[in-house]
């Protein structure tokens, strides 16, 4: 029995989800990622589905599965039609109870009967037209196969099936209705209309032989609704008098199906959400050429690797001038140590590494073309705070005590990202407390990537891969980005960026004797 | 309703872009002079006569249509400038009665349409007392057309109903609305009704009733937007009557303009005691003209009075040549040949005695730049590019006229380039005014049959009469006359 388009199995649901977002959120730039989905989506609360990993792979599974089905764009199209619609109509609707059950006439009139009837065919239809879809797609995913099934069974119902007769019924009663109003001194008036001329038709028929061009449209935009409801009230009053019959049935509709709307359906056009807003978001990204994959992910840190993979947060801005990167880590190597000029892409580059592993966690496509990712419990990061201006021992103090904590939380089956550590003390310092640090993560094992000025630390042992960014010989001013297997080696790349401001010793000496 | 005063069939576009070449030729031709006299500063006869002016007719049956109108409005001038001084007047009001139709509240430009109306409909009855007034006065179709149609279109009848209705739209302070109902049973597709007159009242008087509380100021709104939403759709057809309204007077100022030009124009040359005429226009093909004292409009506009005019002929010819002393009225021929061509091109009169030309496919001018004439191969660079310029726009039939171009070199090179360029026009069915001090390029054609020679006048005594004559290219130019008078001058000081 289909419960959940995000969980397989029924005892998960009840799992907590979290809605705060998990600390590494910021360090790896996942919030530029998510943000605007987020506020995008905003009525949806997708929160709590993105800041829950999924620590089981049987989720990722089912989940990945999912959003290749729709990857599909028509496929998309329906269901996105569809839990727009519906989704709101579950908000409205709890509202709606609420003031049909009022007892003030204020809230529990024609007025709010009408919005009901309005939200009941919109409901119909939106699930007829949905179930009418999946009828013709072949699902491949466990969860949109499961979910077919439930509709098809939903939509032949009994109870279903009279809604959507009411609804028909009663739409095409109040379309017969034709009505005027005689507005005179704060009074209205209401009576069946009786062929009374059309005052407009008859201006531009007396006029309308001076014509010369074009005229310009002096119509306002009006808004359709009532500016006040208790005015509109009291008109559908009126003419509840005028037609009672009509009215009547309404009545007797509204108390019937006062719960139309189905919970299982609602929580799918929720849940559904969280794969169509992430397709939508990497939707243009991958039209300009930027590959995504379903990881495969692994319980052992043996053998993990990426295939073209970039910062999503940073492509969402750059688009096609995004560069991609590959890493591996093969048994014994545990840290990619990433030496070379600033500005070269390093941070950007571990901030890849960390978020294509928490997207994978979640179940979503990640960037590159193929990889195999941690299955991780946690990540932990460790970025150096610019914006703190306190003393060096300061610095240096506050460096130490985020480092314990991350250790005190590491275990081997953590991903752990490090970024530009101990900048702030001197030489001989940063090189003891560096080589203190990578002893302790050799020692825990787990996995992750060290961005360093130290070049010591990518020779630490047989658990490091040394990796630089790169400079473009040729074009000295464009940097590539791109960040290679390489021993460390920061005195060439000094040389080439002194050169390029026209400071080497010849080019100083030559400048200064002018 | 349309004027068609200047197309039998069809609007006339003050909009369009000018022919090519108009800028310069307006400059070379010294139009602005002409321009200047036609609208006296009026806006609208100033756009009408441009746009005239700037798109050259070939049709000869526009053409002729044009003129026949031109010779009823030379003939009724005071009838003409009457419709005219109507559609002035009726801008006048517009613009006084504050009326905004594209205001925020609806109910405000409801009024102001109905403003409009009332002051459009009263215009309307003072053109149609024109009308009635000179109908018969009138020869041609043109303006016949237009003032029968005024007296069919605004009759007495028309006028009762459009008050009636302008006075009930005016003062009704109840409205009647129909809708329908909406998704979720508001009322939706709001329209004013007209209020049937029977019993109207007492059939109302029964129906269920609300009304809203006296501090009910939501309510009061609401009432208020009903209204709004009601007379949305007809304030909107007011609002575009009152703009088809401003439109045609304005269309009708327009058509107007052009003719209420010429009849400026027409007084001031007839103040200074010159000449018009309404041109004999011949098929393109014809390669014959003939005028009796062409003159310069614009020169005479400038000195307000004195220009010389010539008279003058050819017959069969595809290039004249025009040689003869520096100051000559080498140039004021050139442009009083040109001004006649644009002019009697649009319709219009010419300043002359008599004229029958030919009408063109199109009217170039390429005239030497400053006076001095520098020797630098930037000029001529310059003055080629103008020509290549030129070559692109050239269809067959077409008339061109140069004013001592290709001088900006020495004799022999610059009368190489003017005899192939002018060579290649002729052959290709391109006639070629040409003013030149080149003798060997002037000299290049006297074998030619069908070139044209005509030379500055000079009497016996070496005085310039300022007048064409028939007469070969003389070797010697008359600088030196010119130099002695000059320096003599300069030396008497």
């Amino acid at each position: 029995m289909f419960t959940s388009i995000l969980y397989p199995h029924d005892e998960e649901q009840g799992k907590e989800q979290q809605n705060q977002e998990p600390q590494c959120f910021h360090d790896l730039n996942l919030d530029k990622i998510f943000y605007p989905i987020l506020k995008a989506k905003k009525e949806f609360e997708l929160e709590r589905f993105f800041y829950t990993p999924a620590h089981n792979t049987s989720i990722i599974q089912y989940r990945q599965d999912v959003m290749q089905d729709l990857e599909n764009k028509t496929v998309r199209l329906l269901f996105e039609e569809f839990s727009t619609k519906a989704y709101a109509i579950s908000h409205y609707m709890e509202n709606t109870r609420e003031l049909l059950s009022a007892k003030e006439h204020w809230d529990n009139n024609y007025l709010t009967r009408g919005r009901m009837l309005d939200y009941a065919d919109r409901y119909c239809q939106a699930v007829t037209t949905l179930s009418e879809g999946a009828k013709a797609i072949q699902f491949k995913a466990q969860g949109l196969s499961d979910f077919s099934a439930y509709l098809k069974e939903y939509c032949a119902r009994p109870s279903f099936q009279s809604l959507c007769m009411g609804v028909k019924r009663l739409r095409e009663d109040f379309s017969q209705i034709n009505y005027c109003m005689l507005i005179k001194d704060g009074t209205i008036r209401v009576r069946k209309y009786e062929n009374q001329s059309d005052y407009t038709a008859e201006i531009l028929r007396n006029f309308e032989k001076f014509r010369q061009g074009e005229v310009k449209d002096y119509r306002h935009k009006l808004s359709e609704e009532p500016s006040a409801d208790h005015v509109e009230v009291a008109v559908l009053d009126m003419l509840a008098k005028v037609y009672p019959d009509v009215f009547r049935s309404l009545e007797d509709f509204c108390s019937e199906y006062l719960h139309f709307d189905d919970p299982v359906i609602l929580r799918f056009s929720n849940e559904i959400q969280f794969y169509l807003s992430w397709l939508d978001m990497i939707e243009p990204l991958q039209r300009e050429g930027l590959p995504f994959c379903y990881p495969t992910l692994c319980p052992m840190a043996d053998h993990l690797y990426a295939r073209d993979c970039f910062n999503l947060a940073l492509a969402i801005r750059e688009h096609s001038n995004t560069v991609t990167n590959d890493f591996s880590l093969d048994t014994p190597e545990r840290f990619l140590v990433i030496t070379g000029p600033n500005q070269g892409g390093k941070t950007t580059f571990a901030r890849a590494f960390g978020q294509i592993h928490y997207l994978a966690s979640l179940g979503l496509c990640v960037p590159g073309t193929q990889a195999a990712l941690y299955y991780f419990d946690n990540i932990l990061t460790h970025f150096g705070r610019e914006e703190n201006i306190d003393t060096l021992n300061g610095k240096l103090q506050d460096d130490l005590v985020r480092l314990h904590d991350l250790l005190e939380k590491a275990t081997p089956r953590s991903i752990i990202i490090v970024n530009e550590i101990f900048a702030s003390t001197t030489l001989a310092d940063a090189l003891l407390l560096g080589g203190k640090m990578m002893d302790a993560f050799a020692a825990l094992g787990a996995p992750g990537v060290i961005v360093t000025f130290l070049d010591e630390l990518a020779s630490h042992g047989p658990e490091t891969v040394s990796m630089m960014s790169t400079v473009n010989d040729k074009d000295q001013n464009s940097r590539t980005f791109k960040i290679v297997r390489k021993p460390a080696d920061g005195l060439a790349y000094a040389l080439q960026i002194a050169q390029r401001h026209g400071l080497t010793y010849e080019q100083l000496c030559g400048r200064l004797a002018k | 309703m349309k004027a068609n005063l200047m197309y039998r069939d069809a609007d006339f576009n003050t909009a369009e872009t000018a022919c090519s070449g108009w800028e310069t030729l307006a400059a070379d031709l010294e139009l602005g002079h002409i321009l200047a006299a036609m609208s006296r500063d009026d806006k609208v006869i100033q756009e009408a006569c441009t746009a005239a002016l700037s798109h050259p007719l070939t049709d000869l049956d526009v053409l002729r249509y044009r003129q026949e109108n031109l010779n009823d409005a030379l003939s009724n001038a005071s009838a003409v400038r009457q419709l005219y001084a109507v559609t002035l007047e009726t801008e006048k009001r517009r613009s006084g009665s504050w009326s905004w139709l594209g205001s925020h509240y609806i109910s405000s430009t409801f009024s102001s349409a109905v403003n409009l109306l009332k002051i459009y409909t009263e215009m309307l009855m003072k053109l149609r007392a024109v009308a009635d007034e000179s109908l018969s006065n009138f020869r041609y179709e043109g303006f016949r057309n237009l003032l029968t149609m005024l007296q069919k279109e605004l009759s007495d009848d028309y006028f009762h109903t459009v008050t009636d209705e302008l006075n009930d739209l005016k003062e009704d302070r109840s409205v009647l609305i129909s809708a329908t109902m909406g998704n979720r049973l508001q009322g939706v597709h709001y329209m004013l009704r007209q209020k049937d007159h029977k019993n109207f009242w007492r059939r109302w008087m029964f129906a269920p009733s609300f009304t809203i509380a006296a501090r009910d100021d939501a309510g009061a709104r609401d009432l208020g937007a009903r209204r709004d939403r009601a007379i949305n759709e007809s304030a909107n057809a007011l609002a575009q009557s009152a703009e088809h309204l401003s439109g045609f007077f304005a269309m009708l100022r327009r058509e107007l303009a052009f003719y209420v030009g010429c009849l400026n124009l027409a007084d001031t040359l007839h103040q200074y005691g010159k000449l018009i005429c309404i041109p004999d226009l011949q098929q393109m093909e014809s390669r014959s003209r003939q005028w009796q004292e062409l003159y310069d409009v614009s020169l005479v506009l400038i000195k307000q009075g004195a220009a010389v005019g010539n008279s003058l002929r050819g017959d069969n010819k595809h290039l004249y040549l025009i040689t003869g002393a520096n100051q000559g009225g080498k140039s004021t021929f050139l442009r009083s040949l040109g001004q006649a061509q644009i002019m009697a091109q649009c319709g219009m009169f010419v300043g002359a005695q008599s004229c029958s030309i030919p009408i063109r496919a199109g009217i170039f001018s390429h005239f030497k730049k400053e006076e001095d004439g520098s020797m630098t191969s930037g000029k001529l660079d310059e003055e080629l590019v103008r020509m290549s310029g030129i070559v692109a726009q050239l269809k067959p039939n077409s008339m061109i006229l140069f004013n001592e171009s290709f001088a900006a070199t020495n004799e022999r090179e610059g009368s190489e380039i003017c005899r192939q360029i002018t060579s290649a026009l002729i052959e290709n069915e391109i006639e070629v005014f040409s003013v030149t001090h080149l003798y060997p390029y002037a000299a290049a054609f006297l074998q030619d049959e069908r070139t044209q020679y005509w030379r500055a006048q000079r009497t016996d005594s070496g005085e310039r009469t300022f007048r064409l004559i028939e007469g070969k290219p003389l070797q010697t130019a008359f600088g030196e006359d010119l130099y002695e008078r000059i320096f003599a001058a300069k030396s008497r000081v």
